[in-house]
């Protein structure tokens, strides 16, 4: 029996994992539930029940040495990981009555989500200033314009992803 | 042990104060999370993704140590480090209520 399947592809920003995961759980009430993340965007899914299912991320880059008992922490606690793409891991639960829908269940450990994430991105910023940098070494026009160009508009790319992230955390924070 | 290096760790977040109260005894995760709800009459669900930040920590901070490790789950307990810091956090929510209480029947008086 052939089992149909889609493809959808969609960006979401790292600060926009919330949208992210009402937008798997609108596909699982259609019927349409996450088969296999293939990087970068796309998302495949398989035909079934409509179902009411909580999709939750988590930003956890592990290591081999800890994955085992992170993922058996979740599946014990009744959450089926689905799959990783970039260190983000997706997970699902079916929705019962009287089983909490939340991985994080509280404020502080939703901020050190966004922390790990954010240090990800200080972590990179240098290395992406100095290969930025040297790209200006190069005379202005022809290729290298289009390379500084684009260079400078991932640059603000990186400080708007900060800049959100910092926000998303002051909002837990005060909320 | 002195008073200053267990008092950096007060206050404990209500997580992390009944994920203590918990490992008075060697559990692993799911076992925490059980126990939790239990004591807490049902008021207190912890989910996976805050118990296992919440075991990294506490075990960086050497407030709990890993005990065993059984079909990809580890076990934990609490150090006399982090039995101190409970018992710590303990009193003082003892005194803070004492005191609150003394204040509410004062007023009420």
């Amino acid at each position: 029996m052939e089992s149909k399947m889609i493809k959808k592809v969609k960006w979401f920003w790292g600060w926009a994992d919330e949208k992210e995961e009402a937008w798997l759980g609108e596909m699982a009430q259609q019927g349409w539930h996450l088969r296999r993340l293939v990087f970068p965007t796309v998302y495949e899914f398989e035909r079934g029940e409509p179902k009411e299912v909580n999709y939750r991320l988590d930003y956890n880059a592990i290591g081999r040495k800890e994955r085992d008992n992170y993922l058996q922490l979740f599946a014990d606690a009744g959450w089926e990981h689905v799959g990783e793409l970039s260190g983000w891991q997706y997970f699902r639960k079916e929705a019962r009555p009287g089983e909490p829908p939340e991985i994080f269940t509280d404020n502080e450990s939703k901020i050190e989500k966004y922390k790990r994430l954010l240090s990800l991105l200080a972590a990179l910023l240098p290395i992406y200033i100095v290969t930025l940098n040297s790209s200006f070494d190069h005379q202005f026009g022809g290729f290298w314009a289009v390379v500084q160009v684009f260079s400078l508009g991932i640059l603000i790319l990186f400080l708007v992803a900060i800049f959100k992230i910092f926000r998303r955390i002051k909002a837990l924070k005060d909320g | 042990m002195n008073e200053k290096s267990i008092e950096k760790y007060l206050p404990l977040s209500e997580s992390t104060y009944y994920i203590l109260l918990a490992l008075a005894e060697p559990l692993h995760g799911y076992g925490v999370m059980q126990k939790v709800e239990a004591i807490s009459g049902g008021d207190v669900k912890i989910g996976p993704g805050t118990l296992y930040g919440a075991f990294s920590k506490l075990e960086e901070a050497r407030l709990i140590r890993m005990v065993n490790e059984e079909d990809r789950r580890k076990s934990y307990q609490l150090t006399e480090k982090g039995e101190a810091v409970l018992l710590a956090q303990l009193r003082r929510l003892e005194v803070m209520v004492a005191n609150g209480a003394r204040v509410k029947e004062e007023r009420s008086a």
